[in-house]
């Protein structure tokens, strides 16, 4: 096959063949590009694991839903000066950015809400009435004769002649009890810190998810200038922001920064090095045609397969780039020394085979980062093996048309190269020396390794992000750590019967110390609500008789009230606060999220949830950082068996002295790619894992091409040369990004390939007799 | 009518402390400056309610402790056993065959609020006092004297329409009047100063 397609007629055919696949590939990039978008969220890097049995469409529309949320906290200069709240909400309200925007209640919706719990009060009882009501009837009677006693209570004669069983009373000291660190204050729920501030909270909802990158700039800019307006109209006054929608414009801000900075000084470096080497521009086209048609490849593939493309793949993808334009190099350098010696297609047959296992061996590595269910980790692997599949048909196909009139040089002063391949070839110290060094790091780098799979690690956020955040933790007694229960039904109904199993034991937790604190979404299930008005109108003949006998003059009331629907609930101000736990899609299927707080034994809730059906335990943090673990420790045990296989077939294809020299400087890149991580204080962590494997898989083509039989071996170090020139000017600026998981991934590569470049002559053999320097 | 509660309660506690040991004062600031440090007063109460519509007032009675350091027991003993007891962070209400109403300052500070601007008195603070009513006080001669307090901030003018307090050596009447036209009457008589260590039953009260 080798022989056949590097006949010039057939391999004319084969390069026209891959003018129609470009172009094929040119209109499928059309047609997917415009229904593509970038997706920035630090989330969407992670697996998109179904909690069991719970419908998708539920989960997702929490997901959604509570990434749109947008939470302030503002606090004026004197405490009661709404003023700048006031300001503050109406520049919400006119921006169109929000579909929804909640702050002061006016006191016509303080007085619905009122009603809606009086019209309701039988249906809504509350738990104290319900515990009193359980007994006999003297219960009820004697908690009402004591609010009448009491000089406290302030009992009048129009609230007992309307609710003679006090029941809305009693609903809202319930109430009362179960609501924590927020308080009405005016129509506006309020907070006062321990230095004696008042905040006032107000709530947005945005229109678009918060990971639309363009519309979350915007927004953000636009709220970053109201702060400074409010800060200069009314000097002292403190705003306090929280939602998904600033991660993750800082995220994308950052992956954007990053790929401009590192973008364009690895494209730089690229630039001037193919100038500097080849002396021509005619290279520079080349490659360049190659990366683009590579690039292609990948988009189009990712587009395709994912229908959208992460930001973090797309930096990681510059990586790329420095492993394609290898292919082009390793061409054009063979072109440019033997190009008066040999023709354009035999110097290709002569270079294929080390390309076809580079491309090989590459795109597998990439691809063995498809195991590991992260959505921007499998989009980089299809990328990257589209791309370097791409670049190098590219490559094979047309360079030897292209390249003809390269400019050759042989004058071309490769007096250190061949200097360094004598030392390796004849010098024990060289052979012996630099592996043992390398080996030496590997072991001192080795020992001080530390592990972390803590996902919170990957992305370091500001420090007044993190400030805010407690902040806000503190004051609404609210927390962001996404610890909740989620319970679903297949009806509403289901969903809130299943959720009212589940209080006995929600508060046995509490009281068995689990957890410090939960929110527990107060409408019962139709059910229930029978349940109350059965239950207090078989016990109220009983009661009023008891309060006339007392001296009470009071009468029966009407029971007859129709249940609460939740829908109705919903629709109420009632709910004001809680509709964001409750979700129901068009066919019945419904859930409820009960946030918990200040979580101690999280082994015990999930038991808990489990033995409750329809119930699941969602605690997003640690199950990541779980899985980060288990994949870490697959990836580990999967780099043991590659190196393992590698190595056995190293040793029966080359002999047990050839392959041992082929093996070692690929076990040693990795020891030293280890090391740096570790001696630059970073812990290992998946990533670091993915970037290993990489160096598996790019470092072996650097042996592979020395032990390639038809090279010569100064252009083969020549082309290894410039080949890790490249890949460390691409990953070694990873190393420089602000985002902790690639610049972790970019150091251990940096380091991986840089000691797979050294130590790569070892593979070349040992000479016995001396050769001249030439 | 929580604002009612709180208030009231407090009311009650500093103007207890604040009044009961003025003999012959003549102005409110001499019965603020002749605070002083008595730890226990001890009074027997009679409070009768009017409530409009209801053919009969409510009387009921008991005994009322308040101690600085701890707070005050409202002790109703007829015409059913009620024990109120309330201090700077709860309030609870407790009943014979129920569990206890508890509202602490933690789940309910806007409760507590009144209850800091009423304090004020203790500290002879009568500014903070002036903010939130109209203060009238006169000296009736022979040792009595006669405090009426007209609110003039929400929602306190909603609830109140006013508080009167009529006293000699200690605090012996409290009439309120509030805006739906009910009333609240407390006498309080038997008031003694000493001993001034809790009993082991008081100090239980405090506690939990």
């Amino acid at each position: 096959m080798k022989n056949t397609i590097f006949r010039p007629e057939v391999h004319r055919r084969i390069a026209y063949a891959w003018v129609l696949g470009v172009i094929a590939l040119l209109i499928a990039l059309m047609v997917v590009l415009p229904n593509s978008h970038l997706n920035s969220s630090v989330m969407a890097l992670l697996p998109k694991e179904h909690i069991e049995n719970v419908p998708p469409a539920l989960e997702e529309g929490f997901n959604q839903r509570l990434d749109r949320q947008l939470v302030w906290l503002i606090s004026p200069p004197q405490p009661d000066d709404q003023a700048p709240v006031l300001w503050w909400q109406q520049q919400l309200k006119q921006m169109a950015a929000f579909s929804n925007t909640s702050g002061q209640m006016s006191a016509d919706h303080q007085q619905q809400w009122g009603k809606f719990f009086f019209d309701n009060r039988y249906a809504l009882l509350d738990s104290a009435t319900q515990q009193r009501l359980a007994g006999d009837a003297s219960a009820q009677s004697d908690w009402i004769l004591s609010q009448i006693y009491s000089p406290f209570s302030g009992i009048s004669a129009k609230e007992l002649n309307n609710d003679p069983l006090l029941t809305m009373r009693s609903a809202q000291i319930t109430q009362q009890q179960n609501n924590r660190t927020l308080q009405l204050n005016n129509g506006w729920l309020t907070s006062k810190d321990p230095q004696g501030r008042t905040w006032y909270l107000l709530h947005g909802e945005l229109n678009t998810s918060s990971y639309d990158i363009q519309s979350a700039r915007q927004t953000v800019k636009k709220l970053d200038q109201l702060k400074q307006l409010v800060a200069q109209k009314w000097p002292g006054t403190q705003v306090l922001q929280r939602g998904t929608l600033f991660y993750s414009d800082y995220a994308s801000q950052q992956a954007q920064q990053d790929m401009s900075t590192i973008g364009s000084v690895s494209g730089l470096g690229i630039i001037i090095l193919i100038l500097l080497v080849f002396r021509s521009l005619k290279p520079l086209w080349l490659t360049l045609l190659s990366l683009t048609i590579g690039a292609i490849s990948g988009s189009v593939a990712v587009f395709i397969l994912f229908g959208e493309v992460h930001v973090m793949t797309l930096v990681m993808s510059t990586s790329v780039v420095g492993i394609s334009i290898d292919y082009a190099l390793h061409y054009l350098t063979e072109r440019m020394v033997h190009g008066e010696d040999e023709s354009a297609l035999v110097s290709m047959k002569k270079l294929f085979p080390a390309l076809l296992l580079a491309v090989i061996s590459s795109s597998i590595a990439y691809l063995l980062l498809f195991i590991a269910p992260f959505p921007g980790l499998q989009q980089l692997a299809i990328f990257a093996a589209a791309g370097l599949t791409g670049a190098f048909l590219t490559v094979i196909c047309w360079y030897p048309w292209l390249s003809r009139r390269l400019p050759v040089r042989k004058t071309l002063r490769l007096g250190f190269i061949h200097r360094w391949l004598f030392y390796w070839q004849n010098g024990k110290a060289f052979r012996i020396g630099i592996p043992l060094i390398a080996l030496l790091i590997s072991v001192a780098g080795f020992i001080q390794l530390k592990t972390d799979d803590d996902i919170r690690k990957l992305q370091t956020l500001p420090p007044e992000f993190q400030q805010q955040d407690r902040q806000i933790a503190a004051l609404t007694g609210q927390h962001s750590d996404q610890k909740w229960l989620m319970v679903y039904g297949e009806s509403p109904e289901q969903t809130l019967q299943r959720l009212e199993s589940l209080e006995s034991a929600l508060n046995t937790a509490k009281q068995s110390g689990w957890l410090n604190g939960y929110r527990f979404l107060p409408f019962p299930s139709e059910q229930q609500q029978q349940k109350n008005i059965a239950l207090i109108k078989q016990q109220a003949p009983e009661i009023i008789h008891r309060l006339q006998q007392a001296g009470i003059n009071t009468t029966l009331p009407s029971f007859e009230q129709p249940t609460v629907k939740p829908q109705n609930w919903l629709n109420s101000v009632a709910s004001e606060g809680w509709q964001l736990l409750w979700l129901s899609l068009d066919n019945g299927q419904s859930a409820v999220l009960v946030p918990v707080e200040g979580v101690t034994n999280p082994v015990a809730l999930k038991q808990m949830a489990n033995s409750h059906s329809g119930t699941h335990w969602v605690d997003k943090h640690t199950e990541f950082s779980t899985l980060f673990s288990v994949y870490r420790q697959h990836l580990t045990t999967l780099l043991g068996i590659s190196v393992l296989i590698i190595g056995v077939l190293f040793l029966w294809r080359f002999g047990i002295k050839q392959g041992l020299r082929c093996i070692i400087p690929t076990i040693l890149s990795l020891g030293v790619a280890l090391s740096v991580l570790s001696l630059s204080g970073q812990s290992l962590n998946l990533f670091s894992l993915l970037a290993l494997i990489l160096v598996l898989g790019i470092g072996i083509d650097y042996t592979l091409f020395f032990s390639n039989p038809a090279g010569t071996p100064s252009t083969s170090m020549l082309s290894i040369l410039l080949a890790a020139l490249t890949t460390e000017l691409s990953f070694g600026l990873l190393a420089a990004s602000g985002t902790q998981a690639i610049s972790g991934f970019g150091l251990v590569l940096s380091g991986g390939i840089f000691a797979a470049f050294i130590l790569s002559p070892l593979a070349l053999p040992e000479r016995t007799t001396p050769e001249k320097i030439s | 009518m929580k604002h009612f509660f709180w208030l009231f309660a407090s009311f009650i506690t500093s103007a207890f402390l604040l009044l009961s040991q003025t003999a012959s004062a003549v102005t409110l600031d001499d019965l603020q400056q002749r605070f002083s440090h008595q730890p226990v007063l001890r009074a027997q109460f009679e409070q009768q309610r009017t409530i409009s519509g209801m053919s009969q007032p409510l009387k009921s009675n008991g005994n009322v402790l308040i101690a600085k350091a701890h707070g005050l027991i409202w002790n109703q003993t007829k015409p059913f056993p009620l024990i109120l007891m309330m201090n700077e962070t709860r309030m609870e209400q407790r009943m014979a065959g129920q569990p206890p109403q508890v509202i602490t300052a933690d789940n309910n500070p806007q409760m507590f609020r009144f209850n800091s601007i009423l304090t004020a008195l203790f500290h002879a603070d009568r500014k903070a006092l002036e903010q939130n009513f109209n203060l009238q006080f006169s000296y009736l001669g022979k040792g009595n004297w006669q405090l009426i307090l007209q609110p003039t901030t929400t929602p306190l003018d909603k609830l109140f329409r006013q508080i009167t307090l009529n006293g000699s050596e200690f605090l012996n009447e409290i009439q309120i009047n509030d805006m739906q036209d009910d009333s609240t009457h407390i006498r309080f008589f038997d008031q003694t100063t000493t001993p001034t260590a809790l009993t082991p039953d008081e100090k239980h009260h405090f506690s939990s």
